[in-house]
């Protein structure tokens, strides 16, 4: 009974942030919705046991997203020299409405037939947690990830890189100007809270990596941590956008596909098939080599930079 | 006794983000919206951290810590923000 009470709560808040989120007052107000929307996301994942994904939600939601939208919002209030106040639902209530209609409809029938589909006996996922101490991890989500779908994990690098390329085509073209630097310089509580937050994101996306092999964790997780770390160091000023992308920072942002393919191939000529995992410490290596790529590619797909260096 | 102290705990917690909702909503000001976005963060700490002993999740923690750890991201974000915010509703 109470357990129930606790997730009605939940789904209801959800349901109506969600709702907020859609048709807010004004862009700010709606970017705040969509931030609380995540907290109560990861207590939902929470609750339905799956702390793999509220890690993530929390690393990527708390930490980039929110930044990347309040920051989007300032870029805008800036360029356009003024507060961008578009009455989102207002303008649009008539698309609005048949197109949340046909998603709750859609998101309806795909439940009612999840529902009464009968359980298949014999499913890969069986087998995947039957064959999982093979892996040497005990973590099935890493397992899946680099045993059982390493394939998929590869291409999910690729899709990273390139999405980053793509950026960086468009950014030259529509470079955002740099923002007018906010007065962090004098406050001396900046620096002190730098020298907390960006040492302690590198221990602890380094935690989540090494957990990952028999906890909730891993790369994804503790790359959009350490992302974390840079990104703050972006929003305070310690670093700024490169024209140029440096040898380290290409090499860096390649390492984790490069890596992964190295690795998948080194089994080929013993007769092994391509992404077979060689051992235990290959997945480390590899997760190692994911962690490093995902950090840097999403601090720079945060600057919209095509490189970083140093504030002088 | 502990079977439905934690539980409870959870939901007096879980109103509490409820009622902070409401400063959410109705702001007036940017700032009002964003510390009631910030203490929901808080509060979301606190249900997590009881989740984990509740539902026996020692993992929730770990989500608990990057919570704690981010926070501070997304208010410097938002000081960075200019002067003449938002416009009221």
């Amino acid at each position: 009974m109470i357990a129930l009470t606790i997730d009605a709560i939940i789904a209801i808040g959800i349901v109506w942030l969600a709702l907020q989120t859609v048709r807010g007052a004004n862009v700010f107000s709606a970017i705040i919705m969509f931030i609380v929307f995540g907290l109560i996301m990861s207590l939902a994942w929470a609750r339905l046991h799956a702390p793999d994904l509220a890690l993530a939600e929390a690393a990527i939601g708390a930490g980039i997203t929110g930044a990347l939208l309040l920051v989007t919002w300032r870029r805008v209030h800036v360029l356009e020299g003024r507060t961008p106040q578009v009455g989102m639902a207002a303008r649009s209530l008539w698309l609005t409405l048949p197109t949340a209609l046909a998603a709750a409809l859609l998101i309806a029938s795909l439940g009612w037939v999840a529902l009464t589909l009968p359980a298949e006996p014999a499913t890969a996922g069986e087998l995947a947690w039957q064959r999982l101490p093979e892996m040497g991890v005990s973590n099935p989500v890493t397992g899946v990830l680099l045993g059982f779908r390493a394939y998929d994990t590869l291409l999910e690098m690729a899709v990273l890189l390139a999405a980053w390329l793509g950026a960086r085509v468009v950014a030259s073209e529509l470079r955002p100007g740099a923002l007018p630097g906010p007065a962090h310089e004098e406050v001396p509580l900046v620096g002190a809270l730098l020298s907390l937050v960006v040492p302690i994101s590198l221990l602890v996306a380094v935690y989540l990596l090494q957990a990952g092999g028999s906890a909730p964790g891993g790369a994804f997780q503790g790359g959009a941590v350490l992302a974390a770390g840079g990104v703050l160091l972006c929003l305070t000023g310690r670093l700024e956008s490169a024209d140029q992308t440096s040898l380290i920072e290409r090499i860096v942002l390649i390492l984790g596909l490069a890596v992964f393919s190295s690795v998948g191939l080194m089994m080929l000529p013993l007769g092994e098939p391509m992404l077979a995992m060689p051992g235990v410490w290959a997945i480390y290596l590899i997760e190692t080599a994911l962690l490093l790529s995902i950090a840097l590619t999403l601090v720079l797909l945060f600057a919209a930079a095509p490189g970083l260096r140093r504030s002088s | 006794m502990m079977d439905w102290l934690l539980p409870l705990t959870g939901i007096v917690l879980l109103l509490n983000l409820i009622l902070g909702m409401l400063r959410v909503y109705r702001g007036p000001t940017a700032a009002d919206r964003m510390l009631a976005a910030l203490l929901f963060g808080s509060t979301t700490v606190a249900v997590l951290l009881v989740f984990a002993e509740w539902m026996d999740v020692p993992a929730l923690r770990d989500v608990a810590l990057l919570f704690v750890m981010l926070a501070a991201i997304i208010s410097v974000a938002f000081v960075g923000l200019p002067e003449s915010d938002e416009g009221n509703p």
